[in-house]
């Protein structure tokens, strides 16, 4: 009896589970297409950077290819589209996260915003993830690619690094945009710590969370805020 | 008769009068000290109710019952009129608490009164700031839509007949973007959703 419905359980698991692989993971020929269509003169570095993302495990497959879906309809000239997608290119082969600076573009895309706007907007994110991530590096908190053992409390999995990467880097950069001086350290780390300690259980782990807390400093996200804005 | 004679008999006459007033007077005090003691006092509001909520006043027991009746009568008076203002006698099923879904997610409502709108959507990062319609089926201006959403935090906005409008009162935070409002929601923290 129990074996009967073991077979029932995988014959339905199986095709379920290549279903949903087969729909997360996009066909590179479609991200060329899609390039095609816009044009774009230089397709194969973006390519190669897509490419490169699909290896990490939080490349946002589909809102990428939607991205470029969206461009192609838009009036803009070409150029102004691919400089949109080479700031993502350019994250991509930096190895940072590009969920949020997607969500960004969509957002210009939705407010009618004129891509160049966009574009220096996500250049200024871009910034702010890379100094983020060389921040934390400089404080001894380390990402280790995912399914690799966790060796020290400070090596994060790269999953978990990456989310704490985004929402700190997103906090400086929301701080910024509304006015605030990246010489308001003080201001800028009450900000991270509201919102890491929002998410903290949510999306965020406690220890992850303490972790980063404990190890920067005002000046250090002064020092961010300042290499986004000069 | 003579006036000493008449002054004679008048002065006898008060002095029987006023020696029986005086023994009217004995003890009037305590009489009157006794009488104002059956009286109670007037009493304030609140010190009425506060004798009446006592517990030890077993005696308040028939002032209890009367405001519980009158209560009772209020309480089905108003049961009775909100049956027939709302349309099929039932209260309204809409919830600001994030519903908790089989599958982890919550179902979250998104609510914006706009009482002279013809199209009302809510953008944001959960829908890759495509619109997805809120509706107002009774006409009564209040505008709602319910989307399954992940905990985590999420960035949106409303457009009222195509006017963006990124302060909603229900959001916990609110932010620039593009030089623009838009709102903050943490779903599932601490449960809450809020």
């Amino acid at each position: 009896m129990i074996s009967r419905k073991l077979a029932v359980f995988w014959i339905i698991l199986i095709p379920l589970s290549l279903a949903v692989g087969a729909s997360a993971q996009i066909p590179l020929m479609e991200y060329e297409q899609a390039l095609y269509s816009i044009p774009v003169s230089n397709p194969d570095f973006i390519l190669s950077t897509i490419e490169l993302g699909m290896t990490q495990g939080d490349f946002p497959a589909e809102p990428v290819l939607w991205l470029i879906d969206r461009l192609i309809g838009h009036p803009a000239p070409p150029f102004e589209k691919e400089a949109v997608l080479l700031v993502l290119a350019h994250a991509l082969e930096d190895g940072l996260p590009i969920k949020s600076l997607i969500n960004e573009a969509f957002e210009g895309l939705a407010r009618d915003v004129p891509l160049q706007h966009i574009e220096r907007g996500l250049s200024v994110h871009l910034i702010l993830l890379a100094e983020i991530r060389d921040l934390l590096y400089s404080k001894g908190i380390f990402n280790v690619p995912a399914g690799s053992p966790q060796t020290v409390p400070t090596a994060i999995p790269m999953l978990r690094f990456n989310q704490l990467l985004i929402h700190v880097s997103e906090t400086i950069g929301d701080f910024l945009e509304g006015g605030g001086s990246p010489f308001e350290g003080h201001v800028l780390y009450q900000e991270v710590r509201n919102r890491l300690t929002m998410l903290q259980g949510v999306t965020l782990l406690p220890e992850d969370v303490e972790l980063v807390l404990k190890r920067i400093e005002p000046s250090d996200l002064t020092q961010a805020a300042l290499a986004a804005v000069s | 008769m003579k006036h000493d004679n008449l002054d004679n008999l008048l002065r006898d006459t008060l002095k029987a009068e006023v020696a029986t007033s005086a023994e009217r007077l004995i003890e009037f005090e305590e009489r009157v000290i006794m009488k104002l003691g059956d009286r109670h006092p007037r009493l304030r509001w609140f010190q009425w109710l506060s004798q009446l909520l006592a517990p030890t006043r077993g005696t308040r027991f028939g002032q209890v019952a009367i405001v519980g009746a009158t209560a009772a009568i209020f309480l089905f008076v108003g049961l009775t009129l909100s049956n027939r203002i709302l349309p099929g006698g039932e209260a309204p099923k809409l919830s600001l608490q994030p519903v908790m879904l089989a599958d982890g997610n919550q179902e979250v409502l998104f609510v914006l009164p706009a009482l002279d709108a013809q199209d009302v959507a809510v953008v944001g990062n959960f829908n890759a700031w495509e619109e997805t319609a809120l509706s107002d089926p009774d006409g009564d201006g209040i505008w709602t839509t319910s989307i399954p959403l992940s905990p985590g935090r999420y960035e949106y906005a409303f457009i009222i007949d195509g006017r963006w409008w990124g302060q909603d009162p229900l959001a916990d935070e609110y932010i620039q973007s593009f030089g623009e409002y838009s709102s903050i929601r943490y779903i599932g923290r601490g449960g809450d959703g809020a």
